[in-house]
């Protein structure tokens, strides 16, 4: 699946399994907030976001409208995860259980914190919202972060 | 407003920079130079070197209608009358050019205008043909006399109008703080489609310069540029002195009501801004064909290549 982003013109590129695959993880967690990392890697030219797969964390906090995630036990899989694929942390996924696809403030202070992360070295990390219900996926969104912003793809 | 009222009007000033229509600037200038040599080949003897005037040689020009203007001197005994000087140029460009372009009579100058060329893009210039006051003196005085064409001069009871372009350029070199009034005014002018001369704006703005105390940001010498027109224009015995001849008082090209409409208006303007930042961008408008948004296009990393990142610890999303 290809979405794009008109701010900053790129796009995104994800295969329709894994995207199933996370949105089986999110039901699953009903009522309660889940979520994880995304990991991939961009094209030569910078303007195409490949995701790859995503990462559950080892250690979380999931309640109905908060999501806590802890990277405990995560730095060595990136880690591997770079030496052995040229693969790396690009994004953040999570759900929110009967809510909209619509990312809140605390997701936005969130994604500053990510990208102003010394030890992160991607500038525009994305945000992918799950809309779940406790049978469903309602409705998904990417957005792509930059500069103190939010930007959806379409 | 989300950014300060100074950051704004930075970007319209930008958006309206000469650097983004260089192609088309620098066709201007090959046509310029093309028929400055054919003008001084075609009048050997009797014309001194064509120079560049208008508001591109005093860096107040912005990027929406743009021309060039050329001051042809001659000597004074190269023509009979003021009358034959601008016919007879005219005359030569005509018939040099009523293939490629449209060629008109205009107040002081001859106009033209190319046809569109292969980009669809039209080569504005006007000519300004003047001859010297004083034989042989130009080179000294700089002072020229040019033909007021009655048809289409306000100056009804005038032929000519001696001026001194020179002086007109000189007056507002070098000084890029007025320069930058200047050119808001003159996207104001144009985005609101006021009539105002652009001479009679860059002679205001230097006056206001030159006579009040305008300092602080970009926004604030702006608006007490306009204060000072405010309750300066209106003014009886107010004389913008036009520097190319000092007995020709340029805000008589207004009557009692236009200058009262002047001042009126930038007590609007002020008290509108004033009221609401965002409606500055009513009056004074980023041209959007050349706004410069900060965004750059791609994924950005922070280093050279793609490096391991690892993301920071406890995390919060909600809903
Ligand atoms: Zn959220």
């Amino acid at each position: 699946m290809k979405f794009f982003n008109q701010h900053k013109q790129v796009s995104l590129i994800i295969e329709e399994t894994l995207l199933k695959k996370i949105s089986q993880i999110g039901i699953e967690k009903y009522p309660y907030e889940t979520g994880g990392f995304l990991v991939g890697y961009y094209s030569d030219d910078s303007m195409t976001l490949y995701i790859t797969d995503y990462l559950l964390p080892h250690k979380q906090k999931g309640m109905a409208y908060l999501f806590e995630r802890s990277i405990d036990g995560m730095k060595q899989v990136f880690k591997n995860l770079f030496d052995r694929q040229k693969h790396f942390y690009i994004g953040e996924w999570h759900t929110h259980p009967n809510g909209s696809c619509m990312y809140s403030s605390t997701d936005l202070n969130a994604m500053i914190e990510i990208a102003n992360c010394e030890t992160v070295n991607i500038t525009n990390p994305v945000l992918l919202i799950l809309s779940i219900t406790e049978k469903q996926v309602k409705d998904f969104t990417f957005s792509i972060y930059n500069n103190k912003g939010l930007h959806p793809y379409e | 407003m989300d950014i300060s009222k100074h950051d704004y009007l930075e970007k319209v000033l930008e958006s309206h920079k000469m650097k983004h229509v260089s192609d088309f600037v620098s066709k201007h200038k090959t046509k310029r130079d093309e028929i400055k040599s054919e003008l001084q080949s075609n009048y050997t003897g009797k014309i001194y070197v064509p120079i560049n005037s208008g508001s591109y040689a005093k860096h107040t020009a912005i990027n929406i209608k743009f021309d060039l203007d050329i001051i042809v001197p001659f000597k004074r005994d190269a023509f009979e009358t003021l009358e034959e000087m601008f016919d007879s140029v005219y005359d030569f460009l005509y018939e040099k050019y009523k293939d490629k372009a449209t060629v008109r009579k205009q107040k002081v100058s001859i106009g033209l205008e190319f046809y569109p060329d292969e980009d669809g893009e039209v080569i504005n210039l006007d000519i300004v043909p003047g001859r010297e006051l004083n034989q042989d003196k130009y080179l000294e005085d700089k002072k020229l006399n040019l033909y007021v064409n009655t048809l289409y001069g306000v100056l009804k009871e005038k032929t000519y109008i001696q001026t001194n372009i020179q002086a007109q350029i000189d007056h507002i070199t070098a000084k890029e703080n007025e320069r930058k009034k200047i050119r808001l005014l003159k996207a104001w002018k144009h985005h609101n489609r006021e009539t105002y001369k652009s001479f009679l704006l860059e002679l205001l703005v230097i006056k206001a310069f030159d006579q009040a105390n305008i300092d602080g940001n970009l926004w604030e010498k702006l608006k007490k540029t306009m204060e000072y027109i405010q309750n300066n224009v209106n003014q009886e015995g107010f004389t913008l002195k036009d520097p190319g001849n000092s007995g020709n008082n340029v805000i008589d090209t207004l009557n009692t009501n236009e200058r009262q409409k002047l001042s009126d208006t930038m007590k609007r303007i002020i008290e509108n801004i004033e009221a609401n930042d965002d409606n500055i961008k009513i009056y004074f408008p980023i041209n959007e064909k050349f706004e410069e948004t900060d965004t750059q296009r791609g994924y950005g990393i922070k280093t050279a290549s793609a490096s391991v990142s690892i993301p920071p610890n406890n995390t919060r999303f909600g809903l």
